[in-house]
């Protein structure tokens, strides 16, 4: 029996990776606990800056998360059918991604056990009103989409045949589905850049192209994480399988779409000034030769924008996959450091109430408490993620769904490969 | 061909009587569709003479006592400003009970939420702590409770007693014109900013009469008077929140 036991627990890489994640989600799970018990003190957010770390993880987990509705608007709603295994990718990661932000969320409130609250007492001219409503649906929507994916699980198929055949029929809601997500991700994911935009006090926010930007910068991050997580597991394991050529085409697209996305965002930070307001040219200061020049000159624009573009629209670079993957997660990553500098500029400019006064300046670093739990949350996408792609073959562009317009025909029939 | 002109035709019928409905419902009820505080019988407002005060803190002193304040945290904190001739210029801050608050306009959950008489209350029972209203303050008037306040109130019993319970940990706090104070005292028959007992703690505190508080809606009330012979201003006034605390700035005095 032992030599049984002991025949399982062989070292394998896919062991050691488990047991990284579950180290980390560990530490994260104690520091959570500790959150919920000692409350927001221990963090290092104050009144000045009461936004920090966890927010930023909250925005990028579903701005990366926006890969599942655009491509699946691409499949369901445009026509282009043949990307679909590539949308049924992005829907899983959209699963995980608009899961981790409701984990940093709930970290992140001061009364947890009112989350439900905003699904009660509406304040319809709230913007965080409005994305929670957006968030919560979509998230079923998400659920919904999802069902043909779980129904791949073996352990289910053999116990529960007849609720997987249903499961997998839900498939051929998939473009309602797709348009119901439309709408709500296109709500919510601009919503979210409206959240700081309607903001008059600190006018380095106040702005209404910010909705813009982040629903741009949502498909652009989201569409590249989806396509460099299947090139990395099909990289990694035998269990995720990825057509080339499809990949290869949608990051082409992502190529011409930072043309776009870079356009905007350095014409919209580099126009900041034109008002002249308070505020504005201090927040711009930050970005441009501040503490965030870094982020702003190096992480979002030279490598989040511009070497990807051009990676990804130069053949040779494309065609090849490393360089291909390695733009991939570039873009997602510039995503993440443009989410952590608008937060986090309007807040390090403080401007004052009183009359004539000078603006000032604060500073905001996350505390372990912060960071120990943002590395458990992004643990915990990493290892639904891996699980998804070893026992629901979420990567796997060999798959061919059933035809959803042949309803009565094919439906009933589990898929067999 | 005669079909699609009858459709557009009712179709810009309908458009037009819906306009008009529009417009209609608009002109009944101006006040429902807009989100500004409702105008109930009394507008309570505040008026602080700049000239007068002495950045004493006293004012910050009986708010603390008489809301059971955090020390770490202050409702009504006053703040040095400069000289005008001689004279040290502060400016006391409470909140400014805007009359289209972006604190209101951002809480997911209503916790916001305006009172007939202009107050912007907070429900601390509603709120989540999402702290989006400090977030969109312009007058950092609101204070998050990082911590519960559970030690002893080192402003009690010297300049006042509790009034109000305390807030729990995780959701943040402000200034409520000790709504507490106005409300019992109306019902004792008090006028609030006359009688002592009906006024917020700040202005009865003041020992040079720096604070006026009264009824906007009462043409005799003292700060209905008082903005009317002085010249006054609020702050961030550019931003249109329109605040309920205005200033009487310090002027130089004649010998300076």
């Amino acid at each position: 029996m032992f030599k049984k036991l002991r025949s399982k627990l062989v070292i394998t890489p896919w062991a050691i990776w488990l047991g990284i994640l579950g180290i980390i989600l560990l530490g994260g799970l104690v520091a959570g606990i500790l959150v919920f018990w000692k409350g927001l003190s221990i963090t290092n957010l104050t009144d000045l800056v009461p936004w920090g770390l966890w927010i930023t993880i909250d925005l990028s987990s579903i701005a990366l998360s926006a890969g599942a509705f655009s491509l699946c608007a691409g499949v369901y709603l445009f026509g282009l059918k043949r990307y679909q295994p590539i949308a049924r990718t992005a829907t899983f990661v959209g699963l995980v991604g608009y899961t981790m932000a409701m984990l940093a969320l709930v970290l992140d409130i001061g009364r947890p056990d009112r989350f439900w609250h905003a699904l009660v007492y509406w304040n319809t001219h709230s913007l965080l009103w409005e994305v929670t409503m957006c968030v919560m649906l979509y998230l079923t929507v998400l659920v919904f989409e999802s069902m043909p994916i779980f129904a791949n699980f073996e352990w289910f198929r053999k116990r529960f045949p007849k609720l997987v055949t249903k499961m997998e029929r839900v498939h051929h809601y998939a473009p309602i589905l797709a348009i119901i997500g439309l709408g709500l991700s296109s709500l919510h994911q601009s919503s979210l850049g409206a959240t700081y935009g309607v903001i008059k006090a600190r006018p380095f926010w106040f702005k209404p192209e910010m909705s813009v930007l982040f629903m741009l910068s949502a498909i652009v991050g989201g569409i590249s994480l989806t396509l460099f997580a299947s090139m990395l597991s099909s990289r990694l394991t035998n269990k995720a399988r990825t057509n080339d050529a499809l990949v290869e085409r949608v990051a082409h697209f992502v190529g011409y779409l930072l043309i776009g996305y870079f356009y905007f965002r350095a014409w919209d930070a580099l126009s900041t000034t034109y008002t002249y307001d308070p505020g504005r040219t201090e927040g711009l200061g930050l970005m441009t030769r501040g503490p965030l020049a870094f982020n702003f000159w190096i992480v979002e624009m030279l490598l989040g924008m511009i070497i990807p573009m051009i990676l990804l629209l130069y053949k040779p670079t494309r065609m090849n996959r490393f360089w291909r993957m390695a733009a991939l997660l570039l873009v997602a990553a510039g995503v993440i450091a443009f989410r952590w500098d608008i937060n986090i500029s309007g807040f390090l400019v403080v401007m004052s109430y009183v009359p004539g006064a000078a603006i000032s300046y604060t500073s905001y670093v996350p505390s372990l408490i912060e960071i120990l739990t943002g590395a458990a949350i992004i643990a915990y996408g990493l290892a639904a993620f891996s699980l998804g792609v070893r026992y629901l073959r979420v990567v796997d562009h060999s798959m061919i769904e059933p035809e959803h317009e042949k309803v009565k025909v094919d439906a009933t029939e589990p898929v067999t490969v | 061909m005669s079909e699609k002109n009858i459709n557009r035709r009712e179709f810009l019928k309908l458009t037009a009587v819906g306009v008009a409905v529009a417009a209609g419902t608009h002109a009944v009820s101006p006040t429902k569709a807009s989100s500004d505080a409702p105008k109930g019988k009394h507008q309570w407002a505040m008026v602080i003479d700049q000239s007068k005060c002495t950045g004493c803190n006293y004012c910050t002193l009986a708010c603390q006592a008489n809301n059971d304040v955090n020390p770490d945290i202050q409702w009504n904190k006053v703040i040095e400003d400069g000289m005008v001739g001689d004279q040290k210029v502060y400016v006391p801050r409470p909140c400014m009970h805007c009359e289209k608050a972006p604190c209101v306009e951002v809480c997911p959950v209503k916790a916001s939420y305006y009172r007939d008489d202009g107050i912007v209350m907070m429900d601390y029972d509603l709120c989540i702590g999402c702290r989006y209203c400090q977030v969109a303050c312009p007058y950092d008037a609101r204070s998050f409770n990082w911590e519960a306040f559970t030690g002893e109130n080192p402003a009690v019993p010297e300049w006042g007693g509790p009034q109000v319970e305390r807030r729990p940990r995780g959701v943040p706090e402000k200034c409520s014109f000790c709504y507490q104070r106005i409300d019992r005292g109306l019902s004792l028959g008090l006028t609030p900013g006359v009688d002592a007992e009906a006024t917020p703690a700040c202005v009865v505190v003041c020992p040079v009469g720096a604070r006026i508080f009264g009824d906007l809606n009462d043409p005799e009330s003292n700060v209905s008077k008082a903005l009317r012979e002085n010249s006054s201003y609020r702050l961030r006034e550019n931003l249109g929140t329109g605040p309920r605390v205005y200033y009487l700035p310090a002027v130089p005095t004649k010998e300076a």
